[in-house]
């Protein structure tokens, strides 16, 4: 292999290694039960957001086209779909190195509140997807007057 | 093509032993790829939500160093309500062999993958040897 790993360098570094990657397993397993990240064993990963308007939905989705993915809403359900699809070539390629993966995904998402179906916009830039959803009108706040009587 | 389920992808983040982490926010350890063709070394980074403005690829001595940052701007004027990964700036280095042109090395980014083509120095490509009958 032409790429050496960096911790090579060192002769000890590699003892070291393996006693991080130990201590980093211990930490996985114990937060296993505490953190919300590794609740959820779906791809992709997301992260919801709000303000006044819209409900703000993000996901990271590196290397996916835009015409390999599918977005839906249904009622208060929001479903991604795609596939992430390995690297062509045109020649014969040999992997020295693999993490990334590919493959097809699913995953839905129940919404915090109602949203207008109508006016819900998706766009993909830099390898993140963010899909903007529009609360509907009865979700957002209403001032209600008072009278005086 | 055998089509499989998305297995689910963890950010890793940098530890402190393995390098010097400086500058504000988390760092995170990219996945990347690495594939060799008869003339080149692809090495494929995810680094989602990186601009191609705002990533560096330097080639220091024997290392190749990426390194991209983020920014979280879009989050401004919106409240977090749930999330599952994390944000951060990403960075990772490889160590470079003479097997490789250094002077043609080509970085491109494209939907948040970093794709690096490492061109193969000539000694090291492939060559038929002719046998001369005598």
């Amino acid at each position: 292999m032409n790429l050496i790993n960096w911790d090579k360098k060192n002769p000890l570094s590699s003892l070291t290694h393996i006693q991080h990657e130990m201590s980093d397993l211990l930490d996985f397993l114990s937060s296993a039960h505490q953190t919300e990240n590794y609740i959820s064993a779906e791809f992709p990963q997301i992260i919801v957001s709000i303000n006044e308007e819209n409900i703000i939905v993000r996901a990271e989705l590196p290397g996916v086209k835009t015409a390999d993915l599918n977005i839906q809403v249904v009622d208060e359900v929001l479903t991604i779909k795609g596939e992430r699809k390995p690297a062509t070539e045109t020649q014969k390629i040999n992997y020295l190195r693999r993490e990334r993966d590919y493959g097809t995904f699913a995953r839905s998402i129940m919404l915090p509140e109602r949203v207008d179906i109508e006016k819900v916009a998706a766009s993909y830039k830099n390898g993140v997807l963010t899909v903007k959803l529009p609360k509907s009108a009865e979700a957002k706040p209403k001032q209600i007057e008072i009278k005086r009587v | 093509m055998e089509k499989k389920e998305h297995p689910v992808v963890e950010k890793k983040k940098i530890s402190p032993d393995k390098c010097v982490v400086t500058g504000k926010g988390s760092w995170y350890f990219p996945l990347a790829d690495i594939y060799e063709t008869a003339d080149n070394f692809t090495v494929l980074i995810d680094m989602p939500g990186v601009d191609s403005e705002n990533i560096t690829v330097d080639m220091r001595d024997n290392e190749l160093i990426v390194n991209g940052a983020v920014s979280q701007e879009a989050y401004a004027n919106e409240k977090v309500i749930y999330s599952e990964y994390n944000i951060g700036h990403y960075h990772r280095h490889f160590v470079i062999s003479d097997a490789i042109n250094r002077d043609k090395i080509e970085a491109k980014m494209s939907d948040g993958v970093l794709s690096l083509v490492l061109p193969k120095a000539e000694h090291v490509k492939p060559r038929k040897i002719e046998v001369k009958a005598e």
